[in-house]
């Protein structure tokens, strides 16, 4: 097995009935395709660095989890298919796992089923100048 | 008239990679904070000549800032004002 984790950024207004839908399947995919999420972390609703369908605020979600490459291209179809989901982002973490490892990471992981993380400063806002119309156009030198 | 002299530069201090000197910094592309440092005020990604940092960590921090820019956590560019 590998590990992997996805970001996946949703609608700002995502609604309580379809974030557990959208949680719901993701687990039933883990489930079919013998995957283990070690943690679903929660990042709010965050700034933008650039629009997506023209949205200028999305809400952040990382999955941290243990699969087999079939199990990531069924992942990422469903979230595809979501119309929810405005973009998102597989990254390997590691090649192999092995299963004892597997084991040791799985007791690690936090026993809460989605984890709220805020007080990480991962904003980009301060990168992300007011997207203000009236600038006046000026290039720099 | 004399010829121009040319300009000799300053004199500076070699630059040390702070992913080197610093074991404790990960390069993390989801760290945007640790990131911004290392892009331009245009949101471009700063050169070696300027950062400082040795070849293999600047090829994680590039990978890293590209990664925080694909999910939006970084922009692409930044308009000047």
């Amino acid at each position: 097995m590998k590990r992997y984790e996805t970001i996946f950024i949703t609608h700002p207004e995502l609604s309580e009935a379809d974030q557990t839908e959208l949680e719901g399947k993701l687990r039933s995919i883990m489930a079919g395709l013998k995957g283990d999420i070690l943690h679903l972390e929660d990042w709010g609703t965050k700034k933008l660095a650039y629009q997506i369908r023209k949205n200028t605020r999305g809400r952040f979600f990382l999955l941290d989890y243990l699969a087999v490459p079939d199990l990531v291209r069924e992942l990422e179809r469903t979230l595809r298919l979501n119309d929810r989901v405005l973009k998102f982002q597989t990254v390997r973490v590691s090649d192999w796992v092995s299963p004892q490892t597997a084991e040791t990471l799985k007791e690690a992981a936090p026993t809460e089923r989605v984890t709220k993380v805020s007080e990480r400063s991962l904003s980009p806002e301060e990168h992300v100048r007011e997207e203000s119309a009236d600038s006046a156009g000026e290039e720099e030198k | 008239m004399k010829p121009a002299v040319k300009k000799k530069r300053p004199f500076q201090r070699r630059k040390v990679c702070v992913f080197c000197a610093d074991s404790g910094m990960k390069i993390e592309y989801k760290d945007v904070k640790t990131l911004n440092h290392f892009i331009t005020e245009r949101g471009k990604i700063l050169p070696r000549r300027i950062s400082g940092t040795c070849a293999k960590h600047q090829r994680d921090l590039t990978t890293a800032i590209k990664r925080a820019r694909n999910i939006a956590l970084m922009p692409f560019s930044i308009v000047a004002q």
